[in-house]
């Protein structure tokens, strides 16, 4: 168990900056994930941790040592790649127990210790197999074996369930948050599936062009998105997010459509409201008009497409919610005005906390 | 047309293509054929192509013994071993750089093979001259240089494709996992391409085992290698087909056992450093 610090971390691709002075502290035992689109970095800062990558200038510090220099082997850290990275000329066993050869164990351990970590990820009966004989999944529970049986300080995650089908990718999502909390071993896990960041991390760090543009818990990145790229990231279906003016508590888009809003707020500004908190009503007065235009089922849910004027706005419905409501083409829609999100229009960032 | 004529077009055309095949499978094994034939004749049976039941000699065969073919094929196989033995050590950390440190860029990797396309007749002066001067002329130093300058350029080339198709992850992985660099590759990355080394060395040995020009020039008398004394069956008297048809049998079938084990991997190699860049 390890915390690990980044200071002023700057990384650096030929003429490209892809991470610009990272200032990071990823707690000790905690499980953060680091999010973002492709290119912002995330990869290229997990790799830096790992040692797979130079640092331009900063330092990287994890259990309090200075590793900035060291060669990954002399950092105690594990890690699983995306592809999995296991050695198609071992068997399993070999695979698993291969990071406990590498430091010269004893024979007799590492069996020892390869059939207590495969019976704990339930692959004992794999272990004279070959990699390419396994299915997805398997290979994917070898490399975790594999990342584990070291007890290192910290395990590294880049991306390692994109290769997994959506069941799967379930199934092994709470098996790797089980096993955290069963080590409690620090994790860094890159994603690109904000999705998979939100159900995964105890601490989420969100991405965008080599900087770090938040940094906390889940959900109190998805209640109060410090700016509105987080905003539009964070969250599926993402947040409605519309230009316009505010004055007098009345909030009017490019479109000419009109929302009441927080009453504090005035000029230009970028309006957002979750689609969660989008409410599908039959009538109420000065509500805006708006016609369903597209229904998505997903079960108890579904995602509608309303059209208020020439503006597009997505909600998520109750189903029952939604069979409630008579005619499709005259309703009108509402929301609370403390789930409105409210963002400069110059420079993105959220304006009042509430 | 109708479903029965397209029906016989087609069998019409597999016919024909399977009646081309024979043919050209006839114009490999028939050679092979006579040779064998020609290894147990006499001169006089040998002057009749057609003769096809006849009472076998051994004479051809003491023959080639006698004559040092054995000590022969004993030097081309060491030439070969030891030119295959250093292309692959040289070669392989050659191909490794250019896979995954990309050294030497693009030109590199394509312009590795340059030097085949000299014919072969630019090189042997430089190399008889410099024999000649360090006094290793007619030995079977003289002709190892030289096949290594065509052998390792080719074994390189060969393994390259070899290299990139090991995931950089699985080194990368080995690193984090506790070993070196050179531990990474020695442990993870060379078992890996170990097929294509494999195929590599067979593929360096036969290229080197089948070498006329050089071994005729820089060590045609004492230090014959085989080519050099299957040759030398062409004497002033004229041929002498038994002995050297014995004699091409001894060179050939080895390379035809190698191939046949490697004859997979020699197409992956060799598209395998093709295509990819």
């Amino acid at each position: 168990m390890a915390t690990i610090e980044l200071r002023k971390v700057y990384k650096t691709f030929g003429n490209i900056d892809v991470v610009k002075g990272l200032d990071l502290v990823i707690p000790d035992g905690q499980f953060t994930v680091l999010v973002g689109p492709s290119g912002c970095g995330k990869t290229t800062t997990l790799r830096m941790i790992a040692g797979l990558e130079t640092v331009n200038s900063g330092e990287i510090i994890i259990g309090g040592k200075v590793v900035t220099k060291l060669e990954p082997k002399d950092r105690d850290i594990a890690m699983v790649f995306q592809n999995y990275a296991l050695y198609s000329h071992l068997t399993v066993a070999d695979n698993i127990g291969f990071p406990l050869k590498a430091i010269k164990f004893n024979k007799s351990e590492i069996k020892t210790r390869v059939l207590g970590v495969a019976q704990s990820l339930g692959i004992q009966e794999l272990l004279d197999r070959r990699p390419k004989e396994l299915s997805g999944g398997q290979q994917q529970r070898v490399a975790i074996g594999r990342a584990i049986i070291r007890s290192p300080k910290v395990f590294l995650f880049d991306e390692p369930l994109s290769n997994l089908d959506a069941k799967l990718r379930l199934e092994m999502r709470t098996e790797i948050i089980r096993l955290q909390r069963r080590l409690g071993t620090t994790v860094v896990y890159v994603t690109h599936d904000q999705e998979e960041a939100m159900t995964l991390s105890d601490v989420m760090v969100v991405m965008k062009d080599g900087v770090i543009m938040q940094m906390g818990k889940p959900e109190e990145i998805y209640r109060k998105p410090k700016d509105v790229f987080v905003a539009g990231f964070v969250g599926s279906p993402r947040m409605n997010l519309m230009s316009g003016k505010a004055k007098s508590g009345l909030f009017t888009t490019e479109s000419g459509c009109q929302f009441k809003i927080d009453s504090s707020i005035n000029g230009e500004i970028i309006w957002g409201i979750r689609p969660e908190d989008v409410k599908i009503l039959n009538t109420k007065p000065d509500a805006p008009q708006a016609k369903v235009e597209i229904i998505e089922q997903l079960g108890p849910r579904a995602i509608v497409t309303l059209q208020v004027n020439e503006q597009q706005i997505t909600a998520v419905v109750d189903n029952d919610h939604l069979q409630k409501i008579d005619n499709r083409s005259d309703i009108v829609i509402d929301s609370s005005v403390e789930d409105h999100h409210y963002f400069d229009a110059k420079n993105g960032l959220r304006l009042i906390d509430n | 047309m109708s479903t029965n004529h397209l029906f016989r077009a087609r069998l019409t055309w597999t016919n024909l293509g399977n009646g081309l095949l024979v043919l050209m499978g006839l114009s490999v094994v028939l050679p092979f054929f006579w040779l064998i034939l020609g290894s147990f004749k006499t001169g006089a049976q040998l002057n009749d192509p057609t003769l096809l039941l006849f009472n076998p000699t051994l004479e051809n065969w003491n023959e080639i013994f006698r004559s040092g073919v054995l000590e022969s094929t004993w030097r081309s196989a060491m030439v070969a071993f030891i030119t295959v033995i250093f292309s692959i050590i040289i070669g392989s950390m050659g191909a490794y750089a250019i896979s995954r440190y990309r050294s030497g860029g693009n030109v590199a990797r394509f312009s590795i093979l340059a030097a085949q396309v000299l014919p072969p007749a630019v090189l042997v002066f430089p190399f008889l001259e410099i024999s000649y001067q360090l006094r290793l002329n007619d030995t079977v130093f003289a002709v190892l240089v030289p096949h290594l300058s065509f052998v390792l350029p080719v074994v390189t080339w060969f393994l390259i494709g070899f290299f990139d198709a090991v995931p950089r992850e699985v080194e990368e992985q080995a690193l984090v996992d506790g070993l070196s660099r050179i531990q990474a590759l020695r442990k993870v990355v060379i078992p890996q391409v170990s097929p294509g080394i494999g195929a590599a060395a067979i593929f360096g040995f036969v290229l080197s085992w089948n070498d006329l020009f050089y071994a005729l020039i820089l060590a045609p008398g004492n230090s014959a290698t085989l080519p050099v004394k299957i040759a030398s069956f062409n004497t002033f008297r004229g041929v002498e087909l038994g002995a050297m048809c014995a004699a091409i049998l001894v060179a050939v079938v080895p390379v035809l056992f190698m191939s046949f084990f490697i004859q997979k991997r020699l197409v992956r190699g060799i598209s395998g450093g093709a295509i990819k860049y």
